[in-house]
């Protein structure tokens, strides 16, 4: 685990069912719980966790979702899951094709509901860098670049963010570079859930087992939480159990540790 | 129908220092690395790269001097083995400029090469830095005064798609995902056709709605088995993943990299025919 609050990440955990659960599980069945039946989802590349997401909740509370993937799918059902999120194994079970073209025209009219994009840094009002450290010409880091985020995250109806590392290098006050600003709706991290409000990022619950002071700590803007912070519901066993049934090979651990950045 | 059936060699010979080189295929699968391993041979310098998304190939031409700038949304060899270490330390140290593009603004402006007008109006961008530092404007609906982002055309002087099968012509059938690569083909000055294998023409009568790349776009054609490698061929084979993983950590350091390329990518028949 590289997450910042190192000691007081999540779990691992017995809940009911006797399923264990760490950051990715929790995150995993965090992202799912926000998908809506009935909505059209996207993600792109470099994506393990919005992949695995997205399969759950077609299991569990959104089984008419339409999931489109950067690998051109629409619904696919693998048989097993790609940690390159681009694989042709997400073309199996797919009965039409869509282009990365496709995609971005949804969204422009207005007709894609819900991407899933990432950041390399992140500001409290839910704008992101995944661009570069430092100066833009000549970088610190050269980050991978935004991929699809810039035109996404203005035109999807929702984004929702995830950053499977939370500390005050992800969590940031400025970011060095805006790649991208837009409708974020939600945040998922290993250690909280955030939710835009009034343009600004609040904690809506906290994962169990984080300690609201390792929360702060690992956050670099501002947060207002307190005892009263509700807690973010562990996976029930009905969700453990599907999730261990879509994605038995644990692609969903895959990006923890990965030197990339979730993508678009 | 012209036979336009040539060597891997000869076909990238063509390409020119400076020029602006389209590659199809998306981050770990189906790019045209056969026809990227022969521009690093053939030691071309300053070319501009053109891609949605790379990876290995996109690398590999920035820690090896050939590209000069790479116009691309993202550079990076996914989760599976992170960042693209031979990117970043050209970048960084400013032998490579990066055009930061969005992947829409790609499409967008290799869609108004297509269509033969100077911009292609696209939909959000608004509040990304990207415009400024590109120097991307906006323009005022002439209808409504609304503001939108007009990315300017994208004209690359080559193509390179690597296709599962294609005919003397070029008529290129592409099984799976097709990418930005008809996009690629229609947008290029010339596009070269690597193919799986070269098949008889008369095959894609019976379904030509199954061709992607019309041949008679296509300026050359280029038998190159295995010439995805080491990204996948979709139902053909997976991207290597010991290949990658060692190539990864080799492009960390500009010596080991040195080797590696030595080994792998400068003996053509090591790379033609490994994994």
């Amino acid at each position: 685990m590289t997450t910042g609050g190192r000691e007081t990440a999540v779990g691992p955990m017995e809940p009911a069912g006797g399923y264990p659960f760490g950051p990715a599980e929790m995150m995993a069945v965090a992202l799912a719980r926000l998908i809506r039946d009935g909505e059209t989802v996207f993600h792109g590349i470099a994506s393990p966790l919005p992949m695995v997401a997205i399969l759950l909740a077609q299991r569990l509370h959104a089984p008419n979702c339409v999931y489109l993937g950067i690998a051109g799918g629409v619904d696919p059902r693998p048989d097993t899951l790609p940690v390159s999120t681009v694989g042709p194994e997400l073309l199996v079970g797919t009965r039409s094709l869509v282009t990365l073209t496709d995609l971005f025209d949804l969204a422009a009219r207005g007709r894609l509901d819900t991407a899933f994009l990432s950041g390399a840094q992140i500001d409290v009002t839910g704008r992101i860098n995944l661009s570069v450290i430092g100066d833009f010409a000549r970088p610190k880091v050269r980050l991978p670049g935004g991929a699809g985020s810039a035109a996404l995250m203005p035109s999807a109806r929702r984004t929702i963010l995830w950053r499977t590392k939370h500390d005050r290098r992800a969590f940031v006050e400025h970011l060095d570079f805006v790649t991208a600003a837009g409708n974020v709706d939600r945040v998922v991290t290993p250690l909280c859930l955030f939710c835009r409000v009034h343009g600004r990022l609040q904690v809506e619950s906290i994962h169990p087992g984080v300690s609201l002071e390792n929360l702060v700590a690992a956050t670099g803007f501002g947060i207002e939480v307190g005892p009263e912070t509700p807690v973010t519901p562990p996976p029930t066993a009905q969700e453990l159990a599907l999730l261990a049934d879509v994605d038995p090979d644990g692609v969903r651990r895959s990006e923890f540790s990965s030197s990339s950045v979730g993508g678009g | 129908m012209r036979d336009k059936v040539t060597s891997l060699a000869q076909a990238v010979s063509g390409v020119k220092d400076g020029d602006i080189v389209a590659l199809g295929g998306n981050t770990l699968h189906r790019g045209p690395c056969a026809a990227v391993h022969e521009l690093v041979r053939q030691g071309r310098r300053g070319l501009e790269i053109v891609k949605t998304a790379g990876a290995y190939d996109v690398d590999l031409l920035c820690a090896t001097g050939v590209a000069g700038a790479v116009s691309a949304g993202f550079v990076g060899f996914e989760t599976p083995f992170g960042m693209a270490p031979g990117y970043r330390r050209a970048v960084e140290s400013g032998t490579v400029e990066a055009k930061e593009h969005a992947c829409y603004t790609v499409i967008a402006g290799l869609r108004a090469a297509i269509q033969g007008v100077p911009f292609m109006p696209v939909a959000g961008m608004l509040g990304s830095h990207v415009l400024a530092v590109r120097g991307f404007k906006t323009i005022a609906d002439p209808y409504t005064g609304a503001e939108v982002v007009a990315a300017p055309a994208l004209i690359p002087d080559v193509a390179f798609i690597h296709v599962q099968e294609a005919d003397a012509e070029g008529n290129g059938r592409i099984i799976g995902t097709r990418f930005e690569d008809v996009l690629m083909a229609k947008a290029a000055r010339r596009v070269v056709i690597t193919a799986e294998r070269i098949v008889d023409g008369e095959t894609f009568e019976a379904a030509p709605e199954t061709v992607a790349i019309p041949g008679f776009m296509v300026d050359a054609v280029v038998e190159a088995p295995r010439g995805a490698w080491p990204c996948s061929c979709a139902g053909l084979y997976g991207y290597d993943e010991e290949y990658l993983a060692a190539y990864v950590t080799a492009s960390r350091d500009p010596a080991d990299l040195a080797r590696f390329v030595e080994t792998h990518v400068l003996v053509p028949e090591t790379s033609a025919v490994s994994a």
